[in-house]
């Protein structure tokens, strides 16, 4: 396919190329950071998404586990909502929505 | 469970916590990730784990038997035993019910009554892939170009990986298994990952959903509905939905595997910016078209045996290529039209090698290779060859008509997809220098808000990435 050996062309990657290179991965953290990078993006994610976090929860179905999960989701939502913590969510589908009916204009 | 689900978030958390916890202890960390890894896909359907683990266990045995055997012809046995094996395991899982169906078809060509019965087999996700990732291994250490695993905690991690499980990309042993040697001292590069998983959801979310569900599917569903305008943007948009969902599974892979500790190779390198059909391949999916070539392309014999072996070792290894993608011929077609093209490039390579150094016909190639390959997935995105045939008929009439499907949204979508294979790769290093500055709590700040936001703007629920099927 690709390949007729020996006449790749200097821009391309070799087959084992990294896909990220070694100058970006000299600065980087520790597993730890990892972790501490998920956790905090997985709380803010739960505060500015919360809408999305129910509509998860209520997609997995029914359960004795997972009836107080959702109802407490419910409630998370609710209150994120009376902070107006769900405005930036709801602005951006709004804005989308919009965008998905733009249409061209009527031709004379 | 796919990457952009909030299931998927925290089964990544418990990863990452484990990972932590387990920072010095490497053997420990590897079973975890197996576990991890066995969980995850039997998200899809727990039974295909014993496939899985079979397949690993295949590799591994072949590989011990091969490696402690000097009988070249012993060694060759194994090998083709092995590969048979893993070839038999993916022929009745993915081709079975398409080799009935086409004998179904011959006999009815040649009078026969009889049909032979469907099996209708559930097609087990990421199994062409973990399938290669097993041949490639077996291959490799016969050939002396990986040393042969001795842990089997080692091979099972190879081949059930989350990251790249069920999509790729198709790791090396030769690459990978060295990984599982030592643990690395490579600190982990968290802002590049965090740049890869960002723009990998945005590609997937945003662009390739509402591109496949604004665009692409109503134009494939009913090409006749539409005139040539909306049948051109419909093919551009699917040019340009498949590579954001393929690539951006691939990004989000390589970055998963950077945050447990492990490097990928790349995998798409700004495809439709391609001057030839052969750097296309090049660009596109790079890990199984290197695969078809060192696997399939040179043990037919290359380009070694002359011109005409040459065209048709192309041929057969693109045709093999488009069968790997899924059992039908539209696949096959797709592999033709790729092999033909390659093999007429090369017929007439001294002549383009002449007038390729203007700025002009530069452009004018990429244009060239972009519509073929476009033409080449009107093939293999239509439903079958009726629905192609009229599609192709349809770009050749019906220009006076507006467009319906392709408003201004899916044509920006289009736009921003393809202005994407022209940016320069300093742009994403400077981008990852920057965001390497930032504070981890400012990390996690600005990923969950971009998250959030990448998830605000797409639409509602995420659609499973093509390459899962294949």
């Amino acid at each position: 396919m690709v390949a007729i050996e020996g006449e790749l062309p200097p821009t391309t990657a070799a087959p084992s190329a990294d896909a990220i290179p070694l100058k970006l991965r000299r600065g980087g953290g520790s597993a730890r950071q990892v972790f501490a990078v998920t956790l905090i993006g997985t709380i803010v994610l739960a505060v500015f998404a919360s809408r999305d976090l129910t509509s998860w929860l209520n997609g997995l179905g029914d359960g004795p586990i997972l009836a107080p999960l959702q109802h407490a989701a419910a409630e998370w939502d609710d209150a994120m909502a009376r902070i107006g913590l769900v405005g930036p969510h709801d602005a951006l589908r709004l804005a989308i929505r919009r965008l998905l009916d733009w249409e061209w204009p009527e031709r004379p | 469970m796919l990457f952009p689900t909030s299931g998927f978030l925290f089964f990544f958390l418990v990863v990452a916590a484990a990972m932590m916890l387990l920072e010095t202890r490497f053997a420990a960390k590897k079973a975890v990730l197996v576990l991890a890894s066995y969980y995850f896909y039997a998200q899809w359907n727990w039974r295909f784990c014993f496939l899985l683990a079979f397949s690993s266990a295949l590799s591994y045995g072949a590989g011990r038997l091969i490696g402690a055997s000097t009988d070249r012809d012993r060694r060759r046995l194994v090998l083709g035993t092995a590969i048979a094996l893993h070839l038999g395991l993916l022929g009745v899982f993915k081709y079975l019910d398409f080799f009935l169906l086409s004998a179904n078809d011959l006999a009815r060509l040649l009078g026969l009554q009889h049909e032979l019965p469907f099996f209708e087999v559930l097609l087990p996700v990421g199994i062409s892939f973990f399938t290669f990732h097993g041949i490639s291994y077996v291959t490799d250490v016969y050939r002396g170009d990986a040393a042969v695993c001795r842990n089997p905690l080692d091979m099972a991690l190879y081949m059930s990986f989350f990251p790249q499980l069920v999509a790729g990309p198709i790791v090396r042993a030769a690459y990978f298994l060295p990984q599982l040697a030592r643990p690395s001292t490579e600190p982990i590069p968290i802002a590049p990952a965090l740049l890869l998983i960002l723009g990998g959801l945005f590609k997937k979310v945003v662009i390739a959903n509402y591109l496949a569900t604004g665009l692409v599917d109503p134009v494939f569903a009913a090409p006749t509905s539409y005139g040539a305008p909306d049948l051109l943007f419909a093919v551009y948009g699917y040019a340009v939905q498949i590579y954001c969902d393929f690539s951006a599974y691939s990004d989000m892979a390589i970055a998963l595997a950077a945050l447990v500790g492990f490097r990928f190779p790349v995998n798409f390198n700004q495809p439709y910016r391609a001057q030839r059909l052969r750097e296309f391949w090049q660009r596109w999916h790079i890990s199984l078209s290197t695969w078809l070539r060192d696997y399939l392309y040179k043990p037919l014999g290359g380009n070694r045996h002359g011109r005409l072996k040459a065209y048709r070792n192309l041929m057969l290894t693109m045709l093999l290529g488009g069968i790997w993608h899924g059992a039908g011929w539209k696949f096959v077609a797709w592999g033709a039209l790729h092999g033909g093209g390659l093999a007429l490039e090369r017929l007439v390579q001294p002549w383009l090698g002449r007038h390729a150094q203007h700025k002009a016909a530069r452009v004018i190639a990429t244009v060239i290779v972009f519509h073929f390959v476009c033409l080449a997935w009107i093939f293999f995105r239509a439903e079958d060859f009726a629905v192609a045939r009229l599609y192709i008929a349809g770009l050749g009439s019906g220009w006076g008509e507006g467009l319906q499907q392709a408003g201004p949204f899916m044509v920006a979508l289009i736009l921003i997809g393809m202005a994407g294979q022209f940016t320069p790769a300093a742009l994403f290093e400077h981008a990852a220098a920057t965001l390497g500055r930032v504070p981890s709590w400012g990390l996690g700040v600005t990923a969950g808000i971009a998250v959030a936001a990448i998830n605000a703007l797409g639409p509602e629920g995420v659609a499973p990435f093509i390459y899962f099927r294949f």
